[in-house]
């Protein structure tokens, strides 16, 4: 079907080898199983996209190929993080079309209202953006570091960025986790923060790293009711199409 | 006939087959829920219960008789789920792995049913045979909270009993329901792709392998500690197998593994805790809430906090003063009295001068021995435990943890180790098992000496204060603020010495402030003078003893002789302190003791009673701490450690000599 799609599949394909270190033919091919095709990297070579030695059986992104693939992928996951944490959506069997249909401002804007994660859900990084070098964060962001409430604020947590799957672990074992109403108690000499009726002693680096809705009864609900017309709200971000990924 | 049968009975009961038959309950629980009190009141017991989390830091088990049947009921430190963050976790997951209980417990704090549910859900993928403990339900009623106990234990499929454990509501219950023990109902689902890895994984485990599921989620998951229990019990080969079959399912699954379990599992928690609990709109406010936050606060807290010491201060030296008098009056008076004719001739000289100085002399087994224990420091400890029970049983400690987290990050305490520190003012070799806890070496090198060094733990600070009665309070702000200025340097030199390792992630939950119940606090003093008593008599009578040997031997004069350079030059004391330096290595109340009767003899003056208590508070760690010590940092570094200590506290109290006598020395002498 479309042409561009698939192209574009191979080029985050590319991507998450680089990611996870493999460089070589064989991987990508079985990574994409049915929908490789040699026409698209050839295609992709020509427009030095992609760099191939197929004596060594090895293909890897080049320098253009790298900012377009990151393109891509920051489109892609910060879509992750906006369905599942905001709207509630299962994104593990899903991912999106999204990637693939949106222009750089209204991903820069999404990025923006998320207050520029770091990670998508999975953890995985999110590659910068112009906005996020800019760093603009400002009235437009509807999300804030857990740091900037008022102390006895109450606010709903969007999302966490950790530096370690431990450490998140460890969170989400005090119930601090996406959806759940956080207050912050106290500052100083320690921050102690309120969630699910236990208090909670932490640093400034862990606070910080908890991202909570500015607005929450405003945003939520507008998440609610793009999910729950198909066609209408939830069509400007583009279209989600559930996917079986592997076998 | 049937004394054949008796007899058959009673060998079969001591056959080996027979023991191993005994079956295991485990109480587990998230930390501070009430495992300790259950324990208490399923087998009549007693463990120290105090509300905060690390009370339990080490498993204790004992026989007992539920529902005529005998089984093993064991007691265990705080587990926050299955998937191990630090070790003292690991301790209780290595006993169900290796030990395999029969029955678990699982005690839930109703007023956090939420963080509790995330360790059910763990508990439930072990298949062994379960009971919930639904505690602090009185708790949670005052909170306008209700949980549907029924409906949870339909959800989970196994007994869910309501209880409130303080006041014995419920243990009936309990023990009924341990014989309907059941699995469980295994309702989280991964999703596919997960779901056939892990099936994968299983696969690969050695048949009769126990909790094959979930050791598989776990190698999903990458725990850390997993990989050494499964060495050690399928060998290395299996272990390189397994991993590359991990290996395998992770490529298959693009993403983080991790992740998307714990969400399933946290989305599986949601709904069971939404389906079960209703909550009251509008509650009054609560003091108890407000006190909490008022104990931690920047401001209002340190007020508090010396409003607790100075009341502990009046309390210890006044009631327990009092005490002491009327103790002497009645038991050690006519004591020595009694020895006195016992061996008093009639002209008023004494018989045998050998046997009454053993008995009643300055070093008397009695005297400086059993009295000592009984009439001098069983008064103190009585008073300080009871406000330090009280303290304890409202959960006031861990708000410390808030007040003196900047301080602590000056001197390299970053993360976890705040509470250990916090905790050694309670029992510093307790405070000084929970720093297994840390990862890192540096944290726990820093944490462990500074325990050991001038913290005093709470008996310490009970006769801390009783010493400083005698001359006044002003000597108590003097002699503490000293130990808390030797206790930052040492940190920040240690800081700076020790190279800069990672750092642990501060997070402390702070228990809800409850309020004291008498009887609880009085159960527990009692139980911890009682413990002192069994312990520490022994040793009184055996170090005084010692003492009047080398008395009598002159070895204790060539002792004092030779050590008056530093003694007398250097730290400004008399030489008889050498008695209470002697005394404090083998029990600091011993030593305090003997201090208390030079106070009030007038044998020790302003600054040398100062200085006396400085170095007996830092000098030697009591035995049981240097054991340990040694467990934590292995024997070597342990020892070594004591010896420091040792070393600097002769130092830095003859330092704080000189620096007294030349400031307030002036103009109160
Ligand atoms: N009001 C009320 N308080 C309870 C109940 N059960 C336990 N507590 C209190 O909870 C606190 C903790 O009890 P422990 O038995 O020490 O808890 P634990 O689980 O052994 O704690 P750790 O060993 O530190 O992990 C104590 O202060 C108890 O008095 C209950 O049913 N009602
Ligand atoms: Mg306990
Ligand atoms: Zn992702
Ligand atoms: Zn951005
Ligand atoms: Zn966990």
């Amino acid at each position: 079907m479309n042409k561009k799609r698939e192209r574009d599949e191979h080029i985050e394909q590319l991507w998450y080898m680089k990611e996870g270190g493999e460089d070589s033919i064989d991987a990508l091919k079985s990574a994409l199983n049915a929908s490789y095709d040699t026409d698209i990297t050839d295609e992709l070579l020509s427009e030095d996209l992609v760099e191939l030695s197929e004596e060594n059986n090895k293909i890897a992104l080049t320098k253009k190929g790298e900012d377009y693939a990151r393109q891509l992928i920051r489109a892609h996951r910060l879509a992750e993080r906006l369905l599942y944490d905001v709207l509630g959506g299962d994104y593990e069997s899903g991912a999106c079309e999204f990637e693939h249909t949106v222009t750089h401002e209204l991903v820069d804007s999404i990025c923006i209202l998320l207050g520029h994660p770091r990670a998508c859900p999975h953890g995985m990084p999110i590659p910068e953006g112009e906005c996020c070098k800019r760093s603009s964060r400002t009235a437009q962001s509807s999300v804030i570091p857990l740091v900037e409430l008022e102390v006895g604020q109450s606010a709903r947590v969007a999302y966490i960025n950790c530096k370690s799957d431990q450490q998140l672990h460890k969170i989400d074992s005090l119930c601090i986790r996406p959806g759940a109403v956080v207050t912050l108690h106290q500052r100083y000499p320690a921050y102690v923060v309120e969630c699910e009726g236990s208090n909670i002693a932490m640093d400034e680096e862990i606070v910080a790293n908890i991202c909570v809705w500015q607005n929450p009864e405003h945003l939520q609900a507008a998440g609610k009711e793009a999910l729950a017309q198909p066609g209408g709200k939830g069509n400007q971000w583009g279209r989600f199409r559930h996917r079986k990924r592997g076998r | 006939m049937t004394g054949r049968l008796i007899r058959k009975k009673k060998d079969n009961s001591d056959s080996p087959s027979n023991t191993t038959k005994v079956k295991k309950i485990a109480i587990v629980g998230l930390p501070n829920t009430g495992k300790s009190q259950v324990f208490n009141n399923l087998t009549g017991e007693y463990t120290l219960v105090a509300n905060y989390p690390l009370t339990t830091v080490e498993m204790k088990r004992t026989r007992c008789e539920i529902g005529g049947e005998p089984y093993e009921v064991i007691d265990t430190p705080g587990l926050h789920c299955l998937y191990i963050h630090s070790e003292e976790e690991l301790i209780v997951r290595d006993m169900i792995f290796k030990e395999l209980p029969d029955i678990i417990i699982q005690c839930i704090d109703a007023n956090q049913l939420k963080q509790s549910l995330t360790l059910t859900a763990d508990l439930l993928e072990l298949g062994i045979p379960m009971v919930i403990s639904l505690n602090a339900i009185d708790e949670t009623a005052r909170k306008g909270v209700w949980i549907d106990s029924d409906g949870l234990s339909r959800l989970l499929g196994v007994p869910v009993v309501e209880s409130i454990t303080v006041n014995g509501l419920g243990t009936r219950e309990l023990k009924g329901a341990i014989s309907k023990a059941r699995r469980g109902k295994w309702s989280l689902r991964y999703g596919k792709i997960i779901g056939n890895g892990i099936s994968a994984i299983e696969s690969e485990l050695p048949a009769d392998a126990s909790f094959k599921r979930k050791i598989a989620v776990l190698l999903l998951l990458d725990d850390p500690f997993l990989a050494d229990y499964l060495r050690a019990e399928y060998g290395e080969e299996k272990v390189a197998q397994l991993k590359k079959e991990v290996n395998r399912v992770r490529r298959q699954f693009r993403g983080n593994v991790g992740r998307v379990l714990n969400n399933k599992r946290s989305r599986w928690v949601d709904d069971i805790a939404e389906n079960t609990t209703r909550k009251q709109k509008i509650t009054s406010g609560e003091f108890s809430k407000t006190f909490g936050r008022l104990s931690r606060h920047p401001v209002f807290g340190l007020p508090i906090l010396a409003f607790f010491l100075v009341t502990t201060y009046l309390l210890v030296t006044h009631v327990a003063g009092y005490l002491d008098v009327k103790l002497s009056a009645l038991l050690l008076d006519p004591t020595i009295e009694f020895v006195e004719r016992l061996f008093g001739a009639e002209d008023g000289s004494i018989r045998s001068q050998f046997w009454y100085d053993f008995l009643v002399g300055h070093y008397g087994i009695l005297t400086l021995g059993l009295f000592n224990a009984i009439v001098t420091i069983l008064p103190i400890l009585s008073v300080f435990f009871l406000m330090f029970g009280f303290l304890e049983d409202i959960g006031y400690i861990p708000n410390l943890c808030v007040l003196t987290k900047r301080v602590f990050s000056r001197i390299g305490l970053t993360g976890k180790s705040v509470m250990p520190l916090v905790l050694g003012f309670g029992c510093k070799t307790m405070a000084t098992l929970t720093t297994s806890g840390l990862r890192s070496r540096k944290e726990k090198f820093i944490a462990v000496y500074l325990i050991a060094f001038a913290i005093p733990c709470s008996a310490q600070m009970g006769i801390d204060m009783a010493i400083f009665g005698r001359i006044g309070i002003k000597a108590f702000m003097i002699g503490y603020g000293a130990l808390a200025l030797i206790e930052l340097c040492a940190g920040l030199a240690l800081n700076k010495i020790i190279k800069e390792e990672e750092r642990s992630d501060f997070m402390q939950e702070l228990p809800a402030i409850r309020f004291p119940r008498p009887k609880a606090i009085v159960t527990k003093t009692y139980y911890r003078l009682y413990w002192f008593l069994k312990e520490a008599i022994p040793i009184f009578i055996i170090a005084a003893a010692a003492l009047f040997l080398f008395d009598k031997t002159g070895i204790l004069d060539l002792t004092k002789t030779l050590m008056s350079p530093i003694v007398e030059g250097w730290l400004g004391l008399p030489r008889d302190i050498v008695d209470v330096l002697l005394l404090a290595a083998a029990r600091h109340e011993a030593a305090a003791g003997l201090t208390l009767r030079m106070v009030d003899a007038g044998e020790l003056n302003y600054v040398q009673c100062i200085v006396t208590v400085v170095i007996t508070t830092m000098f030697v760690p009591c035995f049981a701490n240097v054991v340990a010590m040694c467990k934590q940092m292995g024997v070597k570094t342990g020892v070594a450690m004591a010896v420091a200590i040792n070393m600097s506290s002769f130092i830095l109290a003859g330092i704080l000599n000189w620096i007294l006598i030349f400031t307030i020395g002036r103009w109160v002498l």
